[in-house]
């Protein structure tokens, strides 16, 4: 994730509705009809995106919540945050 | 100017304002189903020609598939197709269908318009509407939910060859009954289609995701896969942003009243065997 892309802030689309089941995380992309399915991990990164929230303040609550390093947290959120946007089940704001 | 009346799944749907030539279309391929016109309708659908084909989405020269267009609104759901554009309003719940077409392509758009019409009422009514496919064996029903390339149709086939009688490839309603689902039929049939007959509704028995493997195996998965299955599985609900959190929550229900499995199979017969035992001892185990 480019630095351009560190400083800009995510939510969740308004079009998705999100929900948490046992952990696991559900996303259905209204319009589309598509549904993902992330894991415990990814519904908890998920969750700090249901306010608008930049890159480096969701890397805190995981290091905060997760015994991870924040480069190693760094990494994986960018990941997951790379695969919501090109699903469209987040936005840049 | 004519009018009918169809029946399947406990709702009762009346199309009127067809000229004779539309009516005898939807007799044809309805036939079945028809009710007598004096019982009230759940839904009424008016029909209106208009001679006009450049007012709607014109024609292929040829064969095609194509996907109708759906505009979800607050009051209203708008649907487009070819050589039709029409209405239902959510409450009350009605519609009205504007077309051009006389013809066997009226058909295809009245079938197009139905669907939609129908996993509506259905929702209404508790249910949920499935891209699935479905049989039943000796009174127990099977439904295998998934979209275009999941394997509904090979799965239909085999058990077809099996002599398992099919309820549809296609579409198919979970409906509510007690505490627990039943499984009726639809009369929107893909590769096994034919004209649509009256079938009882099925305790649903088995609940399936499909996989493919070299060996079949039937094996549980987490709640918000089995969730997010059915909800992918739903046409039209799943896209309409007033409908969906509630479909969610009642695909959460389904799955907590019949739990989702995941159906893993080669193109072969083998699957049967392993269905069936899976679910022999589900019996074996309720009944004692």
């Amino acid at each position: 994730m480019s630095t351009e892309a560190q400083t800009q802030h995510y939510r969740v689309d308004p079009h998705a509705r999100f929900r948490v089941m046992d952990d696991e995380g559900i996303f259905v992309l209204q319009g589309a009809g598509e549904v993902l399915v992330v894991n415990e991990i990814g519904a908890f990164i998920v969750e700090q995106l249901k306010s608008e929230r930049s890159l480096d303040e969701v890397v805190a609550k995981m290091t905060e919540r997760y015994a991870v390093d924040a480069d190693r947290a760094r990494s994986d959120v960018g990941s997951l945050l790379d695969e919501l946007l090109r699903a469209g089940a987040i936005i840049r704001s | 100017m004519s009018a009918l009346t169809i029946e399947f799944a406990g709702s009762r749907y009346r199309f009127g304002g067809l000229h004779p030539e539309q009516g005898h279309l939807v007799r044809s391929r309805f036939e079945a189903l028809l009710c007598r016109d004096e019982t009230p309708p759940d839904v009424d659908v008016d029909v209106h020609y208009v001679p006009n084909p450049g007012a709607f989405m014109r024609r292929p020269p040829g064969p095609v598939e194509y996907r109708i267009g759906v505009v979800y609104r607050e009051a209203a759901i708008a649907v487009a197709g070819i050589g039709f554009t029409a209405n239902i309003d959510r409450t009350p719940f009605r519609a009205q269908m504007q077309t051009c077409l006389m013809d066997e392509w009226f058909l295809d758009g009245f079938e197009n318009l139905f669907r939609v019409i129908a996993c509506y009422r259905l929702f209404q009514e508790g249910a949920l509407v499935m891209h699935s496919g479905a049989f039943t064996d000796r009174g127990r029903g099977f439904l295998f939910c998934g979209r275009s390339g999941a394997g509904k149709t090979t799965l239909c086939g085999l058990a077809a060859e099996l002599d398992l009688p099919i309820l549809s490839d296609e579409l198919n309603a979970v409906m509510p009954s007690g505490n627990t689902f039943e499984l009726a039929a639809m009369p929107f049939a893909g590769d096994f289609g034919g004209v649509p007959k009256r079938h009882p509704p099925y305790p649903l028995t088995g609940l399936l995701g499909l996989a493919h493997g070299a060996n079949p195996s039937v094996d549980g998965c987490s709640k918000a896969e089995a969730v997010s299955r059915i909800v992918a599985s739903c046409p039209y609900i799943n896209a309409d942003p007033t409908l969906v959190d509630t479909l969610t929550s009642r695909a959460a229900t389904l799955i907590g009243r019949v739990p989702l499995k995941i159906l893993s199979f080669a193109k072969d017969s083998r699957f049967w065997s392993v269905l069936d035992n899976e679910y022999r001892s589900a019996d074996a185990t309720l009944s004692r």
